[in-house]
């Protein structure tokens, strides 16, 4: 199991910084393009925007793979015992069950669709069904981690939101 | 009203949030309980993953991981210090210098990094140690570093007006940015005035004067850090780029500051701090995400309408409503950080702003100020744990020292709410915004 | 029964009365028994997003526009093609005769049905210079939707095409990012862009329709006699359109002319209609199905 999380952890990552360095490459190009070379970019617009929806949701299951999501765990915390145990597996399930029925069930639909109907995407003419496929892909990544939030559980009674360093707090934004 | 919809909208929501679900899977969720009082389920679950997805299709918000990452790469460095060291010339003749200068340098750091949390830390984690060597009561000048950190939300460029610009369907980016100066810088000053009546009371320090060569010497230290302040404005204010693309000359800018002109990062540790990026951002992009699918529930429902109606019923006076929509805010702000209640908020207020007639960017620049003060204080605040985390003050002890500026800025918010001048002066001037 | 449209107009826009005028017909002509609630400014998604959603009956009706919906359904791409219409009467022609319903009816295994089209009159080239000539494109960068054949039109035509958010679009022409921009008449009004461009040079190179859609799933789940008097409803708010948009669309120049200082000034169009000539050989080159449609298009001209 160990190993497993380690290459689902690598492949985000890979997949996330890669992408993330492009996107600064991307806009970069947008603006020389247009000052020095004097003819703007049609295309960078659209892969950039692409782009980003599978770096937040790829990056969005990394996170949650690092227990880093905002939650309030004054329950949780407070908690001890088997009620602990007993939030701790109802928010576990939350999870799952956005990430197996929403991302997973509902991803795919929306793959499937726009697959099949052929929409393609304004200026790179890319099947939107591409891009969507980020969507049950994360989503299976996050249902990965619910599985070993849960295994964590029952082994150790490590709530799938405790982190194992010292927590951030506060909003992103803040 | 339609009770059954708000009710599973904000039942399901409070539920999932109280249970200790991250914020952004209990929002979804309870999207998701909405739809299906409308639709069958394969299309409810179609909707909300096509939202998740398809509320990130914005090149409006490609700003925000740009601006986190020029934030995060200049957290590295010894900005903050040499920051401190300028805000201490700017500060340092006043009653309690060392209280003006945190101010200061929290409105410089900031503007630049866009964190309030950030801030606290950098420039609390300095200030703290200096101010207690020189006499200072650790809960006062924590309470100080609390109540200022937020300045830079306001203070431009900011991430949390680019959510606002999105979720209110594209309000301009500049003229929020340019917005925030005023109200920002105003808050600062508030601060430094009630930290100045304290401290002259107190008989807390001046600082001696500074030679003009050592004037000279930080300014000039602090030039290129703050050189990055009029890359992002004046390439967005002289119409050289748009925010987004000022986003990503930041990182090409601060990339070069810390790599190749201070060497204080190493090309080794960069995708460390990408991977850091990309998680703080990505914390934001899904609760964003699952917003969206939250917003259009919302309206699926008609539940802004049936609130904007209801609130109606109680007042048509617009000063009133204003008044009880920021207590309203200020109350959902005790316990929620910045980013889920400006989400979840913003569609249910706009509308009632709206039919008063209230310019959109007035209103953003009203609810971040507001929510402002909401993570300085208790039960949840982020701004105010930092800043004790860094002050070695207990939450309790800082309470009482942070009244006085709390009820200075609630002062302030009701000059913003009902002056609109203060907030659409700037962009009216600049950018010609009406 | 009430149907749910979604559309990205405010609710003072032309478009937006029409639609209203169709809700109001529906109800009318079925006792009430069928309704639209109309949801202005997107409030239930984008036009990209309100299509998909049809596709699964998830949202029952949106408006879109020819140029969007080619991403859909490839016949839209006859109407977006650059003077593939003679005149106004030609353009509205088209669309009230059976090649429009031909178009409306060909996505329906796409999961959407067209019900009617409003006109949105020509579109021109607007910016700070004199446009007589596709020589006085060379250069400039005007600003275009993020479609193939808008970024191709303004190539062949010698300016610098650049995909812009209508968003930033008034402040992007403010402070220069771009050049130009071309739209109908109106967005020098209710977008403000006379504001900042103040010569509108009339060559009216493309016009393309708004249509409103209906899910070929909520379709079939009406009656035959509520489809009937959907169609008519649908049909009858097309020529209220036609009489709104038009006075609309004079008011606005003149107010442009009078308030803003806009200068209009006419151009001769041979050589724009010469430089985009290839567009046409091209699509029709393409696809069999837009080639049928060009040829019977261009045959309604007179
Ligand atoms: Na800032
Ligand atoms: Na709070």
């Amino acid at each position: 199991m160990h190993h497993t999380t380690m290459v689902v952890n690598g492949v985000l990552r890979v997949v996330i910084i890669a992408a993330f360095a492009v996107l600064v490459a991307c806009v970069t190009w947008q603006v020389f393009s247009r000052y020095v070379l004097g003819t703007p970019s049609t295309v960078t617009d659209e892969m950039a925007r692409f782009l980003f929806i599978w770096v937040a949701l790829l990056g969005g299951a990394y996170t949650l793979g690092q227990r880093r999501h905002l939650a309030i765990d004054l329950l949780s915390s407070t908690s001890t015992g088997l009620r602990k145990r007993v939030v701790d597996l109802l928010i576990i399930t939350a999870i799952a069950g956005f990430a197996g029925v929403v991302m997973i069930y509902g991803g795919l639909d929306l793959v499937a669709r726009t697959l099949k109907t052929g929409q393609v995407s304004p200026a790179l003419r890319l099947p939107m069904g591409y891009v969507y496929i980020a969507i049950p892909f994360a989503g299976s990544a996050m249902l990965y981690y619910c599985v070993i939030f849960l295994i964590d559980l029952l082994r150790t009674g490590r709530g799938p939101t405790e982190q194992l360093g010292p927590t951030a707090p506060g909003g992103p934004l803040d | 009203m339609d009770i059954q919809s708000v009710a599973t909208l904000f039942g399901t929501f409070a539920i999932l949030m109280v249970l200790g679900v991250p914020i952004a899977f209990a929002i979804g969720l309870a999207a998701l309980a909405t739809f299906l009082l409308f639709m069958s389920f394969d299309q409810s679950v179609f909707i909300v993953a096509q939202q998740v997805a398809s509320g990130l299709d914005s090149f409006t918000l490609l700003a925000i991981p740009f601006f986190i990452l020029a934030g995060n790469i200049m957290n590295r460095g010894g900005i903050a210090l040499r920051l401190i060291e300028f805000a201490k010339v700017l500060g340092g003749r006043l009653p309690g210098a060392l209280a003006h200068c945190n101010v200061i340098a929290n409105m410089m750091f900031g503007s630049i990094s866009g964190s309030a949390v950030a801030s606290a830390a950098a420039v609390g984690g300095v200030m703290a140690p200096l101010q207690k060597k020189e006499g200072y009561d650790p809960a006062f000048s924590t309470a100080v570093n609390v109540a200022s950190c937020p300045t830079g939300l306001l203070i431009p460029p900011s991430a949390t007006f680019i959510v606002y610009s999105l979720i209110t369907n594209g309000t301009s980016v500049a003229a929020l940015f340019v917005a925030g100066y005023v109200p920002g810088i105003l808050m600062g000053l508030s601060l430094m005035f009630v930290a100045g009546v304290i401290a002259k009371r107190r008989g807390y320090p001046i600082a001696p004067r500074a030679s003009w060569a050592e004037v000279a010497e930080k300014a000039l230290n602090a030039a290129l850090p703050l050189g990055l302040i009029v890359i992002v404005m004046g390439g967005i204010v002289g119409g050289v780029f748009t925010a987004t693309e000022a986003s990503a000359v930041a990182v090409i800018y601060t990339l070069f500051l810390a790599l190749i002109w201070y060497r204080e990062i190493t090309w080794r540790q960069l995708p460390g701090i990408i991977l850091e990026s990309a998680v703080t951002t990505s914390i934001v992009l899904l609760m964003i995400g699952c917003s969206i699918a939250m917003s259009k529930a919302m309206a699926f429902a008609d539940i802004p309408y049936s609130i904007s109606d209801s609130l109606l019923a109680l007042s048509e006076n617009p000063l009133v409503l204003l008044l009880i929509i920021n207590i309203a805010l200020l109350a959902v702000g005790t316990f929620m950080d910045m980013t889920p209640a400006l989400l979840i908020f913003t569609p249910i207020f706009l509308p009632v702003v709206s039919d008063l007639g209230m310019d959109p960017v007035h209103f953003g620049v009203m609810m971040t100020f507001n929510l402002c003060i909401g993570i300085c204080t208790p039960p949840v605040g982020s701004a105010l744990f930092v800043g004790c985390s860094v002050g070695d003050v207990k939450i309790g002890q800082v309470i009482r020292p942070l009244l006085p500026f709390y009820a200075v800025l609630v002062c302030l918010l009701l000059v913003v709410t009902y002056v609109p001048e203060l907030s659409l002066f700037l962009p009216q001037l600049l950018l010609g915004y009406q | 029964k009430t149907l749910r449209l979604n559309h990205n107009n405010p609710e003072d826009h032309p478009l937006h009365k029409s639609m209203e005028f169709m809700a109001e017909r529906v109800e009318e002509l079925t006792n009430g028994d069928l309704k639209i609630r109309i949801f202005a400014n997107a409030q239930l998604g984008t036009q990209r997003e309100s299509m998909e959603l049809m596709q699964n009956g998830a949202l029952d009706m949106a408006r879109s526009n020819a140029s969007e919906l080619e991403a859909f359904e490839e016949s839209y791409g006859a109407l977006n093609l650059p003077y593939i219409f003679t005149s106004a009467d030609h353009y509205f022609d088209v669309l009230s005769s059976d090649v429009g319903d031909d178009i409306l009816a060909a996505s329906a295994d796409k999961g959407f049905i067209g019900l009617t089209y409003y006109i949105e009159g020509a579109r021109s080239f607007y910016a700070n210079k004199e446009i007589h000539s596709p020589a006085d494109l060379q250069g400039l960068k005007i600003r275009v939707q993020p479609s193939p054949s808008a970024i191709r039109m303004v190539e062949l035509l010698g300016g610098n095409p650049t995909p812009i958010a209508w968003g930033e679009l008034y402040s992007a022409l403010q402070q220069g990012v771009v050049d130009g921009a071309e739209n109908n008449p109106m967005a020098l009004t209710s977008a403000r862009h006379g504001e900042v461009s103040k010569v509108y040079s009339n060559d009216g190179h493309t016009m393309i329709p708004s249509v409103v859609m209906i899910s070929t799933q909520s379709w079939e789940g009406l009656s035959a006699d509520e489809q009937a008097a959907l169609r008519t409803a649908a049909k009858d708010s097309m020529v209220f359109h036609r009489t709104q948009w038009d006075s609309m669309v004079a008011e606005a120049i003149e107010q442009a002319k009078s308030e803003l200082g806009v200068k209009f000034i006419e151009v001769e169009k041979g050589p724009f209609i010469e430089a985009v000539l290839p567009m046409h050989e091209e699509a029709a080159a393409n696809s069999q199905k837009v080639a049928d449609l060009i040829d019977r298009i261009k045959a309604m001209a007179n």
